[in-house]
This record gives structure tokens, sequence and C-alpha cells, in this order.
């Protein structure tokens, strides 16, 4: 991982050091097929990438029909084709309603849709665009069932080469 | 529910965009920023970073930078995050006036970043468990934004993201901010994990 991309990074971050003022700011934000998460990618759209005119990538880890449906009977076949039709529908709404955002905010945005586990996805993303910021939702989970579900927000803000923003739905202001 | 959402977005992008996100997202505008700072190099570089990406594309918003001081009427006093000093009461109040010196010091280095860049910022000592009186303090604050360093106030070498960090990402009031040390910016060049 850091051998191949180890021509162009010299080069990306001299750049970057100095050119921080006109270079566009990179920013991938993650969405799944939640609520909050397209706050989070409203969030993103409007504070972030539509003030500072960023580059934003929109990146969707899209569940394969085999990390949801377990083989165990003889229908099995069956069930998977129509669970691949669903998870593809889903993913297509994501993208639709995030390409609907954009255009509403008058941002330029590329919009991805990657067939793996999220938390990997989105830091893969990072890493291929040189993004200089990852937006991501939060389910506010609490602690227990953080380590029992697993947390994307989580693993991203450890293991993402770049800053983190986690954007959870506020709770009403008092 | 969801078909709805997205008919609306798509007829009216101005006024019910807004109203939606004003809901869900805290407000249409970046109003006021917080920014969590101690001693180390890294929230100074956190601070630096949120003022180069995102306070600079903000121009009507506030920025207040937070400082968590160690509530001084301890007599242990955590050292450098790995050992606890006991502190004899005639030494208290020797402590405090380190204590209130330190941070002076850290809050007068945040302000002259922020002045550095043209930047008019408040400050603000709150004292405690630094955690808890950062969440209370973005909450009372009404923050649409809290930035921190990865480490965050911890100061714990080997881990990459700090107690008060985690916390924080996950109780804070508004969205979190994390900024990766410079060394992480560089995009897999020796990243040390």
């Amino acid at each position: 991982m850091a051998e191949t991309n180890a021509a162009p990074a010299p080069a990306a971050a001299a750049a970057e050091e100095e050119d921080c003022s006109s270079r566009k700011m990179v920013v991938v934000v993650g969405v799944d097929d939640s609520d909050h998460s397209y706050s989070a990618l409203e969030w993103a759209v409007r504070h972030v990438a539509a003030a500072a005119d960023a580059e934003l990538v929109v990146v969707h880890g899209k569940p394969s029909a085999s990390s949801v449906v377990t083989f165990g009977s003889p229908g099995a076949g069956d069930v998977v084709r129509f669970v691949e039709a669903d998870l593809r529908k889903r993913a297509e709404d994501v993208v639709d309603k995030a390409r609907r955002l954009c255009i509403a905010n008058s941002v330029h945005g590329l919009i991805e849709v990657i067939e793996d586990e999220p938390r990997y996805v989105l830091c893969n993303a990072v890493e291929k665009h040189g993004a200089d910021l990852l937006v991501v939702g939060s389910h506010g989970y609490g602690a227990i069932k953080r380590a029992f579900l697993g947390s994307v927000s989580d693993y991203c803000t450890h293991h993402a080469l770049c800053s983190v923003m986690i954007v959870k739905q506020n709770k009403p202001k008092k | 529910m969801e078909p709805e959402r997205a008919v609306a977005s798509s007829v009216t992008p101005g006024g019910v965009g807004a109203e939606a996100s004003r809901g869900t997202a805290g407000g249409a505008t970046m109003t006021k920023v917080v920014v969590a700072v101690d001693a180390s190099e890294e929230s100074l570089h956190a601070l630096s970073w949120a003022l180069d990406h995102v306070v600079r594309h903000h121009p009507g918003a506030s920025l207040v930078v937070v400082h968590a001081q160690h509530p001084a009427d301890h007599f242990v006093y955590p050292v450098a995050a790995h050992g606890l000093a006991y502190i004899p009461p005639t030494a208290v109040e020797s402590m405090k006036k380190t204590q209130e010196e330190n941070t002076r010091k850290v809050v007068a280095r945040a302000l002259e970043v922020c002045a550095q860049r043209q930047v008019v910022a408040k400050a603000a000592v709150v004292e405690g468990d630094p955690k808890e009186a950062i969440c209370q303090a973005v909450e009372e604050m009404h923050a649409d934004l809290l930035v921190l360093g990865s480490r965050g106030l911890g100061m714990i070498k080997r881990a990459l993201l700090g107690s008060v960090s985690d916390y924080l990402a996950h109780h804070a009031s508004c969205p979190v901010l994390i900024v990766k040390p410079p060394k992480a910016h560089a995009k897999g060049t020796g990243n040390s994990t």
C-alpha cells in the first residue's frame, strides 16, 4: 500500500504544503441508506463542500448479498438473487439522493459505489482521492453497541489518513 | 417518506432543503466553531488546520478556543498521563499558580495562531474532567462544530485516538472534526500505526 503510493505521495505532500490556499480541498463523504447518513451528507455538502468550493467524492459501500444471506437451505440460490436485486436497488436510491443533493447545492460531486465493507471502502477512497477530509455520519450507538456491531466512524477515525469529521444528528437545542 | 424528501429537494432546493437541514443537521450556517486546545503541538496544529480548511470559508463564524484545566483542588495531580504525583497540602497553592500560568500560555499561543490568520477568537477555560467539561461547554455555547486533535487531551503516546477525543466524538452535541497530525496527511509515507 505504501509502496505503490510512494512516487506521487512526496509530490502531493509538497504541493499540499505550498499550495494549501490555491489547491482545492478534497472531501470524501461516506453514505449508506440511513437517514442520519443523509443528514451528514447534507451537512458536508452545505458547510464544507459548497463553502470551500471543494472537490466532493461521495462514497457508498454497498453490502454484497453474501454478507447478508448465509447459505444453508436448498432454496438459497433464489433468495440470493432477490437479495442482490434489492441491494442494488437500494444502492441506486442512495446514489440518486446524493446526486440530487449535490445538484441542489450547486456542488459538483463524484459518486462512487464500491462493494465491500464500508469501513474499508471509506479509508481506501481517502487514499485513492488524496482526500483532506473524510466526513461520516454516526449511528449514535452507545459504547456497548459499538463494541458488538462495530462502528464505521470509529474505524475511520482511527485509520483514515486524513482528518475526520463525524456528523451526528443533533439533539434539539435548548 | 424517502421519495417525498427526494422530490422536494429537487423542486425547491433553496427553501425546502434549508428547512430540512435545520431540523436534523442543526442550522443552515456555521456560526460558532469551538476548538479544544491544550499544551500539545498537536492541538495547535488542529487549530491551524481548522482555520485554513474550514473557518476560512465561513467568514461570519465566531471562534472560541477552549482549554480544559484539571481541577486545582486535587491532592493528586496527573503527570504526563502515565504517572500521578502526590501533592502535599502545602504545595497546593503553588500548584495552582503553575497551572494558571500554563493555562495562560496555552490560551495565549492559541489566540496568537488565530491572530496570525486575521481571525478574531475568544478564549474560554473550563475546569473539571476534560471530556465532560468540554462537552458541556459545547452545548452551552451552542457550537456548530467542535475541533480536536486526534490525540485529544490525553497525550497518551501509543494510542492513535485519545480517550477524550473518542468521548467527544460520540457525545458532543454538534459535529466533531478530528484533525490528524501532519504526518498522517502525507498520504501513506511512513504512517506509524
